[in-house]
């Protein structure tokens, strides 16, 4: 019953994120004094694991006005997969990344019934494990 | 359904994804490579043609009455524009990059030419011989 109510709130998501950035890719042609677009491309270390959360993840984005997945890397034993998304009206890395992590909490909260409860993952996964070494090897 | 209101309907729906079509076409000449163009084509195919399948849906409604196969059809031709359309541009999106095409020089940061700060691009599956003889 929750996922039905979170898919319903997901498609509205998006429904709503689709009109907002085709009014920004018009919109933005009007200004000629700035530069059209700021193209950048975000790393995205993904939450999401099954085949089926990544693809509609992929999906969601992509249709999404300005915003584009171009490369999707597999996920490892220690590293997540991730997404490589070409942003093109973001202020900057950190903007775009709050609003890559925003869909897709929503998403799982779709697909898992809630919503996710650990933060996104870091770009430095190795962090932990590298501090913990030594200290097994002391006891 | 009077004339009125399926005139009116027809009109903004038909419009306003025409008008899509076309600034999603002028917004192609103002990005300078292939993935910001495959970017910003999306208003057309994820707005703009469903609004015309809306605006056509409208039309039928009001000339031919109410039927469910045409509904079905509406509601089908909708929902598979946007699926379609979204992996699409997933699918040319990924082709420009495999296939080498440059990426504007002023995207910025590129993330798949350069890491970000601090982290060391280890491949965990190259064989063991390759870190031996790697470039070091």
């Amino acid at each position: 019953m929750m996922r039905l109510i979170h898919g319903i709130s997901y498609v509205g998501y998006i429904a709503w994120a689709i009109v907002t950035g085709s009014v920004t890719i018009v919109a933005r042609q009007f200004r000629f004094s700035r530069p059209y677009a700021e193209p950048m491309i975000v790393e995205v270390p993904l939450r999401a694991a099954t085949d089926l959360e990544i693809t509609l993840f992929a999906s969601s984005i992509t249709i999404t006005p300005g915003t584009l997945v171009t490369a999707i890397a597999a996920g490892t034993s220690t590293a997540p997969p991730v997404f490589f998304v070409h942003a093109l009206f973001e202020d900057s890395e950190q903007t775009a990344l709050e609003g890559l992590y925003d869909m897709e909490s929503r998403l799982l909260a779709m697909t898992r019934g809630r919503a996710p409860v650990s933060s996104p993952p870091a770009h430095v996964s190795s962090t932990p494990i590298a501090e913990a070494g030594p200290e097994r090897g002391e006891s | 359904m009077n004339d009125v209101t399926a005139t009116v309907l027809v009109g903004v729906f038909g419009i306003s994804g025409s008008l899509l079509m076309l600034f999603s076409a002028l917004a192609m000449f103002r990005v300078r490579d292939a993935l910001s163009r495959i970017n910003v084509f999306s208003p057309a195919t994820g707005l703009g043609m469903p609004l015309i399948v809306a605006a056509a849906y409208v039309y039928v409604l009001h000339t031919e009455g109410f039927a469910w196969i045409t509904l079905l059809m509406a509601v089908g031709a909708f929902v598979c524009l946007i699926i379609v359309s979204s992996v699409a541009s997933n699918t040319l999106s990924r082709s420009s990059v495999l296939s080498g095409q440059p990426v504007h020089r002023k995207t910025s940061p590129n993330r798949l030419a350069h890491p970000p700060a601090g982290v060391v691009d280890v491949d965990p599956d190259a064989p063991a011989a390759a870190e031996e003889t790697g470039e070091s």
